[in-house]
């Protein structure tokens, strides 16, 4: 692996994080696929596996799974079971596939009929957050266990569940740590660098992360800023974005993304575990209840105002905490979860005064250049109305 | 403008199928009669038989919001529904029935809640509640969570588990599964007591489960007599004969009717009657069909002699429980838990057998393909039904790999006719004949049975 440290590290991570993974596996590393953020990296971790979190790829063109997908479901899933179909992702030893949401647990389940990985699990996920549900969601955890268990001849003691979840809070924190750094005006580390460090610290052993976040962290704090000539700051919410070339072009368009409320981001990041005597309560409570993602059906309450009010609350605080401008709406097409999900935030966040862009995207670089005008128009109102 | 296409409605070959209309009609009437006796009514996601029993029991009249969406592609009068809720910021992208209900709420807001004079079938009336589903598709509750934008009236969300094909045979897992199904229909009991002011009938309960098990019984002797060649039925029966056991299993009206059908399909079946005349191709269909063209099915059968034997797994009624797995049930939420649950898994033995994943959408073909005898499938990935159709390569591939058996896909979708293109569907059709019969060749090379 290349002899760099910080943001340089974590670019070149980003930029190679397949070949890293394969570097990583030549040294004795083994890694376990999984999809989204609803799997609870502390368990394959304490097995013994890297957990490495299958994206898509902007820049590849999809073929080869439209021989198994269809063209009308979603772009990044049908990009995930295309890469691994050519080949990219054969580092893997395993597969944990979630259900997250209808194309998520189809791939997963389509990519395990032709791969046939040592260990492979499907973990369901309860669409609420009743009691019952966290208790049904527990069990579910406990057979990710015991399979693991099984297929490693390892017995995952609470101990190491403990202290394997100890070790993903502090990664955690740290990037919330650096998510903290940018409610200043101006940020000292940009979006697209965020970014570069998650999707970097979603393949790399937990400890190896967790320096590597220190590093950046450590980077940051001590760099020089200039004032800002930035137009706007803005909080991109929706479908997840794992690739820079979305980030780059806001900031180009003279854009900060300070914060985001997405996938490969707030929603894997925002959260701890919290260390209860069983561990596998604290995980599910985590995993189930609090990831704020629209999978989660959350109860509707006795109106409109107060449904709106459950489920969105936490933007109105992000927005006031990151001295929000403006919002993207990111959505990937043919994603049902934010589809829905599209009118009723964006009437949120306009109510209290956001201007908002919302852009279906194909989950394609070569669809990006398109997008220009209409952030950069974006940015020209922001800046009128500072 | 699309709407200057000609509409072909299918003939059906059943005389009880061409009747079956009735019970769509019926549902939203009794809806309708519900409101003006001031008796509660919801609009329910297809669920499976999970909680509108249930909720039928405790004296609501449902009506099913993806029924009427069908209803108004079938009479196409769902383009301006369309139309209004892609007004409001919805993708056109997201499901057809949605979008239409998502239209017609809307519409129906802005007459104060009065049901518009041009409603499709007389129109839907203000419900008291939605009752979303967890199965199958994202769109069965977040669609309902939508409708919070048009009315004031609370969402409960039936918990439907999914299992994977290995899952599913681990120790107690199917049992976990079940409970939890149970722990959340008990949920939705007291949610219903909350909400009407009024105790669970019990006895009316079960009165209504015999009624929906009889009916169900029925129904699955009708698609196991469509195995017979020539086939008694087609696709098109099926897509009008569901409503009853779909929507309607508990009613007195649909277990008389069905018994119709089972004495008319019966009859063909002892007489070898074919539902078309010169039946040369056995075909499977999945998954939702082109309500706004049926047809097509009906073009394809005179110009080729294809039968579309079975179809659309999805809405047809499990095989009966067996007898061990009702053994000792006295509650009747666990019974409708299992039954369910088994809607959906059924087939986990076949998905075992080969190895493969997901057990919904996929499974299931992997049997109809032997016992119905099918040369060909034709699969329609639906730009806004997407999840239903998410596994039909996946179900083309292990068909030709598994058995031979090519596929022929057309893309469409269930409302918007104006991704549907008929005239190149069937010059599409035309040139798939050659390819089953090179393949029955094939099978017949190989030792498969036909």
């Amino acid at each position: 692996m290349q002899k760099s440290s910080g943001l340089e590290r974590a670019s070149y991570i980003y930029t190679n994080r397949l070949q890293v993974a394969r570097e990583l596996k030549m040294q004795g590393e083994k890694f376990g696929g999984y999809l989204c953020c609803y799997v609870p990296v502390e368990m394959l971790s304490a097995a013994g596996y890297v957990p490495f979190r299958i994206i898509g790829d902007m820049n590849e063109p999809i073929t080869n799974a439209d021989a198994y997908l269809p063209s009308v479901m979603c772009p990044f899933y049908r990009s995930c079971l295309d890469l691994g179909l050519k080949g990219k992702y054969d580092f893997l030893d395993g597969l944990v596939s979630p259900h997250a949401c209808d194309a998520a647990e189809r791939v997963g389940l389509v990519w395990r009929s032709y791969f046939k990985y040592p260990f492979t699990f499907y973990l369901d996920i309860p669409h609420t957050v009743h009691a019952s549900a966290l208790v049904f969601f527990k069990q579910q955890l406990a057979h990710l266990r015991k399979g693991l268990e099984e297929y490693t001849g390892l017995k995952i003691t609470d101990n190491d569940l403990k202290k394997q979840i100890k070790l993903f809070n502090r990664q955690r924190e740290l990037v919330r740590q650096l998510y903290h750094l940018r409610k200043v005006e101006p940020p000292p580390v940009s979006g697209t660098e965020v970014l570069q460090l998650a999707v970097s610290l979603m393949g790399l052993p937990v400890q190896e992360g967790n320096l590597l976040a220190e590093e950046v962290i450590k980077e940051v704090k001590t760099r020089k800023m200039k004032p800002s000539k930035m137009k706007g700051r803005v909080l991109v919410w929706g479908c997840l974005i794992d690739n820079t070339a979305i980030t780059s072009l806001i900031e180009d368009c003279g854009l900060e993304v300070v914060m985001d409320d997405t996938a490969i981001g707030s929603r894997t990041f925002g959260h701890d575990v919290e260390l209860t005597e069983d561990p596998l309560d604290g995980l599910a409570l985590r995993y189930l209840e609090k990831i704020v993602c629209p999978r989660t059906f959350r109860e509707t309450g006795k109106n409109r105002a107060n449904d709106l009010e459950n489920r969105f609350s936490y933007l109105r605080k992000i927005v006031k905490d990151w001295h929000i401008d403006g919002i993207y709406m990111n959505l990937i097409r043919n994603c049902d979860i934010h589809g829905y999900e599209v009118p009723e935030v964006r009437y949120f966040f306009e109510e209290i005064g956001m201007p908002v862009l919302v852009i279906e995207q194909d989950y394609s670089t070569a669809a990006l250049a398109p997008l220009r005008t209409r952030f950069q128009a974006f940015a020209e109102s922001i800046e009128a109305n500072r | 403008m699309e709407e200057k296409k000609k509409k072909r409605s299918s003939a059906k070959t059943l005389q009880t199928a061409r009747e079956a209309g009735y019970f769509g009609k019926k549902m939203l009437a009794n809806t309708r009669m519900a409101v003006d006796e001031g008796r509660p009514v919801a609009w329910a996601m297809v669920e499976w038989w999970l909680g509108a029993t249930i909720a039928k029991a405790m004296g609501v009249e449902l009506v099913f919001p993806e029924n009427y969406g069908a209803f108004c592609a079938a009479s196409r009068t769902a383009e301006p529904n369309l139309d209004y809720s892609e007004s409001d910021g919805f993708p056109s992208t997201l499901c057809g029935y949605a979008r239409n209900c998502l239209g017609y709420a809307r519409k129906l807001k802005e007459n104060n809640f009065v049901i518009p004079a041009e409603s499709t079938g007389g129109g839907m009336p203000k419900p008291d509640f939605l009752l979303a589903c967890g199965a199958a598709c994202d769109a069965r509750y977040k669609w309902f969570q939508a409708l919070g934008r048009y009315m004031d009236v609370p969402v409960w969300l039936l918990e439907f588990p999914q299992t994977g094909s290995k899952e599913y045979f681990l120790p107690g897992n199917k049992e976990e599964n079940i409970s939890y199904m149970v722990e959340e229909l008990r949920a939705f009991v007291s949610f219903l007591e909350d909400l009407l002011g009024r105790k669970m009938n019990w006895d009316g309960l079960e009165e209504r489960l015999d009624i929906l098990f009889k009916t169900h019984e029925l129904a699955y002797k009708v698609d196991l007599m469509r195995r017979t060649v020539p086939s008694p039925a087609v696709c098109t029966d099926f897509w009008a004969l569901m409503i009853p056991h779909l929507y309607l299993p508990d009613d007195l009206e649909a277990l008389a009717f069905y018994q119709r059908v089972y004495d008319e399909v019966k009859y063909k079946v002892d007489n070898k009657i074919g539902a078309i005349p010169n039946e040369k191709y056995r075909m499977m269909f999945s998954e939702l069909p082109p309500w706004h063209t049926l047809g097509f099915f009906d073009e394809v059968a005179e110009r080729h002699g294809v039968a579309f034997v079975f179809e659309s797994w999805n809405y047809h009624v499990p095989p009966p429980l067996l007898e061990d797995e009702k053994k000792g049930i006295t509650d009747p939420l666990e019974l409708i838990a299992r039954y369910s649950y088994h809607k959906f898994h059924h087939a986990a033995p076949a998905a075992k057998e080969y190895e493969i994943d997901p057990i919904l959408f996929t499974a299931p073909y992997l049997e109809y393909v032997r016992d119905y005898q099918v040369d060909g499938l034709m699969f329609h990935p639906l730009m806004s039904c997407r999840p239903a159709t998410y596994t039909l390569m996946h179900v083309r591939n292990l068909m030709l790999e598994r058995f031979k058996v090519p596929s022929l896909v057309i893309e469409g979708d269930i409302v918007d006719l104006r991704v549907f293109n008929e005239e190149e569907a069937l010059a599409k059709f035309d040139a798939f004949i050659e390819t089953m019969d090179y393949h029955r060749e094939l099978r017949k090379k190989e030792g498969l049975h036909w």
